[in-house]
């Protein structure tokens, strides 16, 4: 028995349902012989923690060995709770000629509590009906007469679906959290990749800035030849300029300089010194400069030549 | 069927992928701009320095500057001959303060110094100098 849905068919499996032979997917309704259902009114406001308490619901109802999942929603004012072995339900699909790869969703017969307004035949035997509302399945022939014609009923909002391996590495909830760690690194990547790219252009506006201030050195060849040429002037200029002031620098009571000289390669300096500890003292200073005596200096002058 | 299967999976794995894939972006313009930045501090260095040098060595007011020096002695005491870009002074019979006044602002105009002699005459300097620009 089929139920034309939005975009597949839902197929109410039962015990004595007929074996599927078709290869497209399908969604699948439960009927009560594969699950367990409980409602209660309870003081619990999330379908969270309604669903972390439903295990201590069944306590003792369910057998240990199989395992079990609970499906969890709210009916009026009350929630409905409802146990079911997904392990048990793929067998049996598997033996229906169904594997559990061609199912989409999972619904539950019970969802549709409200809708079921008349019986719905499963097998000659076997009747889907509400009964303390409550959807169960009944004898046929504890009905009377039934009308065997196909009903047209609405989709349940909510479902569930299968774990396809035996071996998960991951259930969904791990792969939500993982994927949204792995995109929220990536957007800070990319974020920052871009903010690095946006870097990039500014420092190229920057020197197209300086150029555009400098026009005339835009070329290599000029802005190189520029610089050797005033390079060699600055550090030669500076050099002598250097001289210049230590020698300046020497100057105390009791010095005087007689001659200075300097040209392009070379200076002398004659010093002349007024007693013997005005040069012992010339001398140190000229030590501590980096200046040397000539050997052409006497008693009252001291002479300092050197190469620029 | 089979997308369903690994729906998980495939959804973790897209999202390492683009996890993967904006590091690699990210990392390409990290290097990108580290390189760029050098380059560009390179660039800016040697283009300051050209126009520091420029600046400096090629002032076009050189020669009003060395006119302030001429000023700064009595026509009597000096020789002043310039060619072009060349200029040659002679000074004769300078004291001490002037010396040190001549000396001080001619070390800092930016000329070449091509020849400098100072020589003590009694209580007065004689100085000699020849500098182009």
């Amino acid at each position: 028995m089929r139920f034309t849905g939005n975009n597949k068919s839902i197929l109410l499996v039962h015990r004595n349902m007929r074996p599927h032979t078709s290869d497209v997917a399908v969604d699948i309704m439960l009927t009560p012989q594969f699950y367990m259902v409980k409602k209660e009114k309870l003081p619990i406001k999330t379908r969270y923690r309604a669903q972390k308490i439903a295990p201590s619901l069944f306590e003792g109802l369910l057998e240990k060995s199989s395992t079990y999942k609970f499906f969890v929603y709210q009916e009026d004012d009350q929630w409905v709770f409802i146990a079911y072995d997904p392990e048990e339900i793929a067998a049996f699909l598997a033996q229906k000629g169904l594997s559990k790869e061609k199912v989409g969703k999972v619904y539950f017969a019970e969802q549709i509590v409200k809708l079921l307004d008349r019986p719905i035949m499963l097998s000659e035997t076997e009747v889907l009906s509400v009964l303390d509302d409550t959807v169960v399945v009944v004898p046929a022939s504890a009905l009377g007469d039934i009308d065997s014609t196909e009903p047209v009923l609405a989709r349940p909002k909510r479902s569930v679906s299968f774990e396809y391996s035996e071996k998960v590495l991951l259930n969904k909830e791990q792969a939500m959290v993982l994927a949204a760690i792995f995109v929220l690194f990536g957007l800070i990547w990319f974020a920052e990749g871009l903010r690095y790219k946006k870097n990039n252009r500014f420092l190229q506006a920057k020197t197209e800035e300086l150029y555009a201030k400098y026009p005339s050195l835009q070329s290599r060849y000029t802005r190189e030849s520029i610089i050797s040429k005033y390079r060699k002037i600055d550090a030669s200029e500076r050099k002598k300029r250097k001289i210049i002031g230590q020698i300046a620098g020497m100057l105390f009571k009791g010095v005087t300089i007689t001659l200075f000289e300097m040209t392009d390669k070379k200076y002398k300096v004659v010093f002349s010194v007024k007693d013997k500890s005005v040069a012992k003292r010339l001398e140190g200073l000229l030590k501590s400069a980096g200046l040397k005596k000539s050997a052409g200096s006497g008693p009252s002058e001291i002479i300092v030549e050197g190469r620029l | 069927m089979i997308w369903k299967r690994y729906q998980k999976e495939i959804m973790v794995a897209g999202a390492l992928l683009f996890a993967f894939a904006s590091f690699i972006y990210k990392s390409v313009q990290h290097s990108s701009m580290a390189m760029e930045n050098q380059r560009m501090v390179q660039e800016v260095a040697a283009l300051e320095e050209t126009v520091s040098l420029q600046k400096i060595w090629g002032d076009k007011r050189i020669i009003q500057k060395l006119e302030s020096v001429k000023k700064m002695i009595p026509s009597s005491k000096i020789k002043w001959t310039k060619q072009g870009k060349k200029l040659t002074m002679e000074l004769h019979g300078l004291r001490p303060s002037e010396l040190n006044n001549v000396v001080t602002k001619l070390l800092n105009i930016p000329i070449q110094i091509k020849r400098m002699k100072i020589e003590k005459k009694n209580d007065t300097y004689d100085m000699e100098f020849a500098c182009k620009w």
